[in-house]
């Protein structure tokens, strides 16, 4: 007694007979699901990448007192003076607007130094708060040693070009002649590219005290969530009494809107693909339906339901794009590198970090949609192959 | 008022990007220049009528070799991020017309709270006419900046500093830079930077202004 024939079989070896046609269709959708899966890998990864570079940016809103010079080169060139102060309390008026994050206190201070240069000249310190100010310039990095290990000692930690110009290593001693003191030297900054290579960095409450200013400060340092609007906080912000809001919302905006402008070229592209694959997947699947007309008839004459026949064409739809899928998803696995590189070169600005993120999520999500892919581009055919009739087909012979 | 405010940020921001991208294009270690050229060169050479900037580093003019030669005349090694095969030295030539009267060069030296920068004026026998701190950070800083401290670098040379142990900070007893007195007992440490400053200083003049003989 022979073993019936399942349908599932009979539609494996409907595919194994047109190989060549049936490899074509398989590599063209196996390049459909690569090239989806290494979109959303983009999307994926070029989004958290491009978040990473936000956070890197530490604070994106700085408040200062009305006034006050809010940055080192400024004041050298008011020469050490007109530093604004605000209370310290206003910390607690700013945690609690909606949006805030984290917030960093900053206390700077000049002094002037007679023996830099002919007529002297003014060396800056920033006072900064051991536990937060780290923790939002998440992305310095240290040449040697690190950050304060005392948040009331009499420590600095100095930017690569302070540390450089100064000739600085850790274990070496700075003075600050006005005031007598002496500070050891326990971090020196990797390169940032920012204004804090060029910056001595001393714990707040030690600073407050050398120079009198206790419970004082002389900017904030707000770090923004993602979703918060910032524009709207920030003129929420200008409600607190004689502060100015100085804003790097402009560069946060842009990388925010390179991240929606990248969701849209992705999802377009991968509707294109997913079209694509649709059309293809029903043109094979419809080509070899006409090829075996008189066949299909033949199984319908032989007693084969309109749902049998619907369900082996659309079972082989489905083995197509199954198998296709995992080629693709393999190929974007195996290729994530490689597609990260590439990506890499054409981008105008690509952020730290990986571009490509394909990961076991993502891989059965496109294998789903793969599938649904498959069931759709499926549909017309089986149904157009549930319709044939037995009679009309076997006269076709010969046609 | 808040647009213009936000504006300035953003230029301020645009501002720091700009500076840190020259930062990372000035990557090369720390060079030595005077503040106020004009000025300085006014004030050492009060007979010239101009001044040429030119630079050097040990990398371009003879490289490791050059080095090695630099370290042996020093009597010690270089060290740190201001005295690398790459350091950009500047050098000024004093011009009264068209003759070469004189040479200004710093040099970085570490010091003991923070970098030191020393300054020679030499005539064209390599002869200091003057010294100068441009930068110095410590409590007796006011002491070592005097002008009776400076001049007793005047009239020296590097053929006298050639006995002077840089790490012993010992000269040839009876030697002109025996001589040299530190004004400032507790500042010990910059006095000794500042002579081993000036014998590199003079080196390095030797070097690229004067005519390295070799065997000197």
């Amino acid at each position: 007694m022979t073993k019936p024939l399942s349908i599932y079989r009979i539609a494996f070896k409907n595919l194994q007979r047109k190989k060549a046609r049936s490899t074509l269709t398989l590599i063209g959708i196996g390049l459909s699901a690569w090239v989806l899966t290494s979109l959303f890998g983009f999307n994926q990864g070029y989004e958290t990448a491009l978040n990473k570079d936000i956070d890197n940016m530490g604070f994106q809103v700085l408040l200062t007192a009305k006034g006050c010079p809010y940055e080192a080169a400024t004041l050298m060139l008011k020469g050490g003076t007109g530093l604004r102060y605000m209370p310290e309390s206003v910390i607690s008026d700013v945690v609690r607007y909606p949006g805030i994050e984290k917030v960093t206190p900053m206390l700077m201070q000049a002094v002037f130094d007679p023996n830099k240069g002919e007529s002297g000249g003014i060396s800056a310190y920033l006072g900064v708060d051991p536990a937060s100010y780290p923790q939002l310039k998440a992305f310095l990095s240290f040449e040697q040693g690190s950050w304060f290990t005392d948040p009331l000692g009499y420590q600095a930690v100095m930017g690569y070009e302070a540390a450089e110009l100064e000739q600085r290593e850790i274990g070496d001693k700075i003075l600050i002649p006005e005031k007598n003191i002496e500070f050891t030297v326990v971090g020196v900054l990797k390169r940032s590219g920012t204004q804090d290579d060029g910056t001595i960095f001393i714990p707040i409450r030690t600073l407050q005290k050398e120079f009198g200013q206790q419970g004082k400060v002389t900017a904030l340092g707000i770090k923004v969530s993602k979703t918060a609007n910032i524009i709207e906080l920030e003129n929420k912000l200008y409600d607190l009494p004689d502060v100015q809001v100085v804003s790097m919302a402009q560069v946060r905006e842009t990388i925010m809107s390179l991240v929606s402008t990248a969701k849209v070229m992705v999802i377009s592209i991968a509707l294109i693909a997913i079209l694509i694959a649709i059309l293809g997947v029903i043109n094979t699947i419809l080509m070899s339906v006409f090829e075996r007309f008189q066949e299909i008839g033949i199984l319908k004459s032989m007693g084969a339901m309109p749902a049998d026949v619907f369900r082996m064409v659309w079972t082989e739809t489905v083995i197509l794009c199954l198998l296709g899928g995992m080629l693709g998803v393999g190929l974007a696995f195996g290729l994530a590198k490689i597609t990260d590189f590439l990506i890499r070169r054409l981008l105008p600005y690509a952020p730290t970090g990986s571009l490509v993120q394909v990961n076991l999520p993502l891989a059965l999500l496109i294998l789903v949609i793969v599938l649904g892919i498959g069931l759709i581009s499926g549909l017309y055919p089986a149904w157009w192959a549930a319709r044939v009739r037995p009679l009309e087909s076997i006269r076709s012979e010969g046609d | 008022m808040r647009k213009t405010m936000r504006k300035a940020g953003s230029e301020v921001l645009a501002l720091i990007i700009c500076l840190g991208a020259s930062c990372w294009l000035l990557w090369a270690a720390v060079g030595c220049e005077l503040n106020d050229p004009d000025r300085d060169v006014r004030r050492f050479f009060p007979e010239s009528t101009g001044y040429k900037t030119m630079y050097a580093s040990v990398k371009q003019q003879g490289g490791e070799p050059r080095l090695a030669r630099i370290q042996i005349r020093l009597g010690d090694t270089f060290k740190g991020l201001y005295e690398t095969i790459d350091t950009p030295y500047s050098m000024y030539q004093i011009l009264r017309g068209t003759e070469i009267i004189g040479y200004i060069h710093g040099v970085n030296q570490k010091g003991q709270y923070g970098g030191i920068q020393v300054f020679l004026a030499l005539d064209r026998q390599g002869l200091i006419r003057h010294f100068y701190f441009q930068k110095v950070t410590n409590r007796s800083a006011k002491l070592l900046r005097d002008p009776a401290f400076a001049a007793q670098f005047v009239g020296l040379s590097l053929q006298d500093f050639d006995q002077y142990d840089v790490n012993a900070g010992s000269a040839k007893p009876g030697s002109r830079v025996a001589a040299i007195r530190n004004p400032a007992p507790d500042a010990e440490f910059d006095f000794r930077a500042a002579l081993r400053a000036t014998k590199k200083n003079l080196i390095l003049c030797d070097i690229f202004l004067l005519g390295d003989i070799p065997g000197k």
